[in-house]
């Protein structure tokens, strides 16, 4: 089942304690907060993407990947700005992956947490064929393995030599949500 | 533990494109009660593939059903085995086969390990020697590739004993991971690298 954004309106997912983060599509508006996080090595560091440098580049990544992604959620605080972005990609019938990325400034606050939280829960409700709910991360991306931990995620091993990110080979860290599986 | 010595009757020309049709591997081991050597499977070899092919024991952990016809068979050998990237036939001295084992490119780096035996030769060593034959030679012959890995079922032990015995490292449990025969699976996940050491 694909989220077509332009048949479904995704409703706002609001977490509770109510304030705290919301999900909402992300538009081509929302392209300076984009910035803020895709122009910054450090954010960029564990992604597959090289640092943003312009705003045309900006402009274009929304327009070509953003927008035409299948499920991906600008995660906004109060002021319904975003300062990050929330996925699932399609594996196969049966196993979605999540990915998100949060601005630097926000880090360590819990946000990411929340929203990692918010999504599993949703996709179990809105794809009820998919049994599997993974995420793969860097072995050096301790921050990245805390959050999925926090939420519940089970970490299943270390596959060796799995990716080749930015030239490198990369062991990649292997989490996984069952519908089953109780939230922390 | 004797080391292996491994012969191989031709030289090999660069062979990413894996058309080793003269390659064989052969092991000298007092490992397994029986000597082994793989080669490129053939149409010839149907009325054996059969043996192993229609034995429901044989398939309880693979993704097909036991075939029930030659005709199948044939379609099976021509349609799957012979444009396969790297598929062998395991043979004893007499050169029938008694099963096979193949090496799948999962993408650029990555390479998936099978294999499937006859039950008649079940627990002598058989599989651990195809194994560790491939596991010695796969990376001289697919030099792009960086890890070979294995996704063995949870009750599948037999299977995992078998990489654990050439020295796989066991990574973990990927639960709820693929479909067998209409149940979804909890599935072991194995790697062998080139810095690896065979045990």
């Amino acid at each position: 089942m694909e989220m077509d954004l332009n048949e479904t309106q995704p409703t706002v997912v609001v977490s509770s304690p109510p304030g705290r983060i919301s999900l909402r599509p992300m538009t081509l508006s929302d392209v300076d907060d984009y910035m803020v996080w895709a122009t910054d090595a450090e954010v960029a560091r564990f992604c597959s993407w090289e640092p943003c440098t312009s705003r045309e580049e900006a402009i274009k990544y929304i327009t070509d990947s953003v927008l035409t992604h299948p499920w991906l959620r600008a995660i906004c605080l109060e002021d319904d700005r975003p300062i990050g972005y929330i996925l699932i990609m399609p594996v196969d019938k049966i196993r979605k992956e999540i990915g998100y990325v949060l601005a630097r400034k926000y880090w360590g606050k819990g946000f990411a947490t929340e929203a990692v939280r918010l999504v599993t829960a949703e996709v179990f409700k809105e794809m009820p064929e998919v049994e599997r709910l993974e995420a793969l991360v860097d072995v050096d991306n301790v921050g990245s393995q805390r959050v999925l931990e926090k939420v519940g995620f089970t970490r299943e091993g270390v596959m060796r030599k799995f990716i080749v990110m930015k030239g490198s080979l990369r062991d990649m860290v292997m989490f996984s949500f069952l519908p089953t599986d109780p939230f922390k | 533990m004797p080391s292996k010595e491994t012969d191989q009757e031709n030289s090999k020309e660069s062979s990413s494109k894996m058309e080793i049709d003269s390659c064989t591997l052969k092991a000298v081991s007092s490992s397994p009660s029986e000597k082994i050597h793989l080669r490129p499977m053939t149409l010839s070899d149907i009325d054996d593939f059969m043996v192993w092919a229609t034995d429901i024991n044989v398939t309880r952990f693979c993704t097909w059903e036991p075939y029930t016809s030659r005709e199948a068979g044939i379609a099976y050998i021509n349609s799957f085995v012979l444009p396969h990237p790297w598929l062998r036939a395991i043979c004893l001295d007499d050169d029938r086969a008694i099963g096979s084992i193949s090496v799948t490119p999962v993408d650029s780096i990555r390479g998936e390990i099978g294999y499937v035996i006859g039950s008649k030769y079940w627990g002598k060593g058989i599989a651990t020697e195809a194994v560790r034959l491939v596991a010695a030679e796969i990376f001289k012959e697919m030099p792009e590739m960086e890890r070979l890995e294995a996704l063995v079922d949870v009750d599948n032990i037999g299977s995992q004993k078998v990489l654990e015995k050439v020295g796989f490292v066991r990574e973990g449990v990927m639960r709820k991971f693929m479909y067998l025969k209409g149940n979804v699976r909890d599935m072991v996940m194995f790697s062998f690298l080139p810095s690896d050491s065979l045990l």
